[in-house]
């Protein structure tokens, strides 16, 4: 199959996916067109909304590309939701705990938020390579594990006093150290996406290690016989995904959120894994796909005002997609 | 004339761009053993498929014991009473016997209760009927193989089964066990059982068959005729087409070995499953050499190839490659050291299937392709040499980035061995490397084993096939259960080879 038709098979299962959802929409009573109208402008056509778009996009951008190398190493490391999160807490620390020259502290904070996620990317990793254990199981875990300590985090040590009631969160960074405001993006962001964009290219592609990784998921054994350091090269792959889900995490703090919040985003490391998969684990494709779920992203914090739709709707959208896609996936992977 | 138990007319089979079958029609007469031969790729297995139902044709139709049967219905073709033992066998091995037979019997035990002891009670009677002496508890797993082939063969002839099919039943066995499946194939022939048994050695059918059909590229080219009219030169002649068997690869001149490219001292592994592990083995290779390692499979020879490929650490012993203890090394090591391996399974073990061709020809560890400071590859330059590759060995393929899956079982091994190859090497391990390659293909590796050896290099040549070892052999060792258990050198000869092989004394 060429790229073009390997680009509409992709997307044919979103098509199968919104007609289902938009048929049950219907048969439940709500007028469709408004829904869709309502998430056209959420995610497009409205005042900011494509800049809303790019916002969400970001970090299901990041760590989509993050598990592309996990994926292509035969690793299924569901983690990225946990491993965004440990990203801003190191980002986060640094930005509030060590006060400096913002030239120092902020690629201090960028740094600090891909070394946390690498840690807890690596930890996963190692029990996998080193013990055999179950990366799904392990890496399922360690995002509770990190929701926790996110939880514990901004209400105990880093507890921002000013706020009460439900949501805890740590008080707000130095705005110097900011890389965007509250409404989304900044050239600055944009930029250094498109370096990680870039870099997750250039190694995916056109390095040696990133061919033996998708070599070695693809065919373990004949990666061996030929002298590949398979665990090793197993382990690199964890490394990868922990360093773009951290800088995820990064970005979160150091862009829009300006603090680090418990229960923000909850889902969007499931949604990324999604993002990789509809984006045929390839990067330009994750590229497309991102802003396309960044899109129903946006959606979901629109969609009230203009439709009687409740967001969960957008919801039931995304796991419809992804119920097809991965349905379309597996057949695939099965033939592999 | 007799009654014929198997018709069929007009099968056609198109996999893909490929006919497996081309309109063929045969009959096979009942009471007789018929072989049915062929080359790899040829459409023996096709037309087992084809006549148990398994398989459904483009064309044609297949008629059991004058039953027409709905074609592509297994259960169809069991009830009319035909039935198949696959070369893989089918029940499941993690049964017990008793429990595998009652599992797949047409006519299951009444009772709602299980109850092992029932099952075993009405299995024992038919499995001492035959002579089977097995204990019904244990797993099949746990049995050697020609247990489980009577197993199967049982198992087949528990439905009624008035017509077998055996697809490839020698494949696993050893010479005695081949002789005693022979036995029992007259025997049932003897009691009105048709078998019909796809093989594709020669020296196989002449010993069993009664009746010879001859399969080519999908087309029959000799219906089934009785054996006595037929002289070897031309089954043989059929079997190949043109090319005439006679032009063999030349007799290897010997070179005194120079030096010891490769030596074990004692070197010990722990056994895995039903393998054994090896026992102090010593064992050198030297220049210009290649060196024969013959056995019945899984006596040790996959034990032997990890370990020299480094990729089992011996529990003792010492392990020197071109001089140096490399023992400790791992397997990137020594192939920077000139070591190259063609493993048992090309399709798993020898390179990825679902890869473009540019990846699986280049090798990922080999120093010469380090190109710069950067580990950034440039794919065009790689492309560029993976033709060079692939035009050298005479692959047949349309770009380098097509996957491994589209091509041939021959053009693969040409891929491997072109990968292995290319460069310069002083080791070469070669594991069944024809192993299911057609006499074309088999013919093009033992040539390039030949060039390697007269290049210096030594060869450690893994076969289980005594005629290949004796062709191309300098020197042969004998591995039984996980010990070298024998040297043999030329003139060599198959009785005392074989009896080393399978451990009868002399």
């Amino acid at each position: 199959m060429n790229r073009v038709g390997q680009g509409a098979a992709a997307i044919l299962p979103i098509g199968i996916a919104v007609a289902t959802c938009m048929l049950l929409f219907a048969l439940a009573g709500y007028d469709i067109i408004s829904v869709i109208l309502g998430v056209t402008e959420g995610a497009l056509t409205g005042f900011g909304s494509f800049q809303q778009t790019l916002r969400w996009a970001m970090p299901l951008l990041l760590i989509a590309l993050g598990f592309l190398f996990c994926l292509r190493a035969g690793e299924f490391n569901i983690g990225g939701q946990g491993q965004m999160m440990m990203g801003g807490l190191g980002s986060v620390a640094v930005a509030l705990l060590f006060p400096g020259p913002v030239w120092i502290a902020m690629p201090t904070a960028l740094l600090a938020g891909m070394l946390c996620g690498l840690i807890w990317s690596g930890f996963a990793g190692f029990l996998k390579v080193r013990y055999h254990a179950d990366e799904v199981i392990v890496t399922l875990m360690l995002n509770f594990i990190a929701v926790l300590l996110v939880s514990w985090v901004t209400t105990g040590p880093l507890k921002d006093p000013a706020v009460r009631g439900e949501t805890a969160s740590t008080p707000k960074i130095d705005s110097a150290l900011r890389l965007g405001g509250s409404d989304g993006i900044s050239p600055t962001l944009l930029i250094l996406v498109g370096l990680a964009i870039l870099a997750a290219w250039v190694i995916a592609e056109r390095s040696r290690m990133g061919v033996q990784l998708r070599y070695v998921g693809k065919a373990p054994q004949a990666a061996r016989w030929q002298g590949m350091a398979v665990r090793r090269l197993k382990f690199q792959a964890y490394l990868l995904a922990g360093t773009f889900a951290g800088l995820a995490g990064a970005f979160e703090v150091l862009g829009p959120n300006g603090r680090l919040v418990t229960g923000a985003t909850p889902t969007i490391g499931f949604t990324a894994i999604v993002v990789t998969i509809v984006g045929l684990s390839r990067v330009p494709g994750i590229v497309i796909a991102a802003i396309f779920f960044g899109g129903l992203q946006a959606a979901i914090l629109f969609l009230p005002i203009v439709s009687d739709l409740p967001s969960s709707g957008i919801k039931i959208l995304e796991g419809m997609i992804a119920l097809f896609v991965t349905a379309e996936f597996l057949r695939h992977w099965r033939q592999r | 004339m007799r009654p014929t138990a198997v018709r069929c007319d007009g099968i056609t089979v198109q996999f893909g761009q490929v006919r497996a079958l081309d309109n063929v029609s045969l009959a096979f007469p009942v009471g007789q053993i018929h072989a049915v031969l062929g080359q790899n790729g040829a459409g023996k297995s096709t037309m087992a498929g084809v006549l148990s139902g398994i398989l459904r044709p483009a064309r044609g139709s297949v008629e059991i014991c004058g039953r027409k049967i709905q074609s592509g219905q297994s259960a169809a073709a069991r009830a009319a009473g035909l039935d198949i033992v696959h070369q893989r066998f089918s029940l499941p091995p993690s049964f017990r016997v008793a429990e595998a037979l009652e599992f797949a019997a047409a006519r299951k035990m009444g009772g709602l209760v299980y109850s092992l002891r029932r099952i075993e009670r009405r299995w024992r009677e038919r499995l001492d009927a035959v002579g089977i002496t097995v204990d019904l508890r244990s797993r099949l797993a746990s049995l050697p193989v020609e247990t489980r082939q009577s197993i199967e063969i049982l198992r087949a002839l528990a439905n009624d089964a008035r017509v077998l099919i055996l697809d490839e039943p020698t494949a696993l066995l050893s010479p005695t066990a081949i002789d005693k499946l022979f036995r029992q194939l007259r025997e049932l022939r003897d009691q009105g059982v048709t078998p019909i048994v796809i093989l594709h050695k020669l020296k196989e059918v002449l010993a069993v068959a009664d009746t010879v059909a001859i399969l080519r590229q999908g087309q029959l080219v000799l219906p089934p005729t009785p054996k006595d009219t037929l002289t070897t030169s031309r089954i043989s002649t059929l079997m190949v087409g043109a090319v005439s068997v006679a032009t063999r690869c030349a007799t290897p001149t010997k070179d005194m070995p120079a030096a010891d490219l490769c030596r074990l001292d004692g070197i010990a592994t722990r056994s895995r499953g039903s393998e054994p592990g090896l026992h102090d083995i010593d064992l050198t290779l030297g220049q210009g050499e290649i060196l024969g390692v013959a056995g019945i499979e899984g006596n040790g020879q996959r034990a032997l190839a990890e370990t020299i490929a480094g990729l089992e650490a011996p529990l003792a012993g010492r392990l020197t490659l071109a001089g140096s203890d490399v023992t400790e090394r791992g397997t990137a090591a020594r192939r920077v050291m000139g070591l190259r391996m063609v493993p048992f399974d090309r399709m798993t073990e020898g390179l990825s299937l679902t890869s473009p061709l540019w990846e699986n020809v280049q090798s990922w560890v080999a120093e010469r392709f380090r190109t710069g400071p950067w580990p950034l590859i440039s794919i065009a330059r790689m492309q560029e040499s993976t033709r060079a590759i692939l035009d050298r060995f005479g692959v047949s393929y349309r770009t380098t980035t097509q996957r491994g899956d589209t091509l041939s079982g021959g053009n693969l091994q040409r891929v491997i061995l072109g990968r292995e190859l290319a460069g310069t090497l002083k080791v070469l391990l070669a594991a069944q490397p024809t192993r299911g390659l057609d006499f074309a293909a088999t013919r093009f590796v033992w040539q390039e084993l030949h060039r390697v050896r007269d290049t210096g290099a030594g060869i450690i040549l893994i076969s289980s096939d005594l005629d290949e070892l004796f062709e191309i052999s300098d020197r042969i060792l004998v591995m039984r259960g996980g010990r070298v258990v024998g040297t043999f050198t030329p003139p060599y000869s198959a009785r005392t080879v074989g009896s080393a092989m399978v451990g009868a004394a002399e």
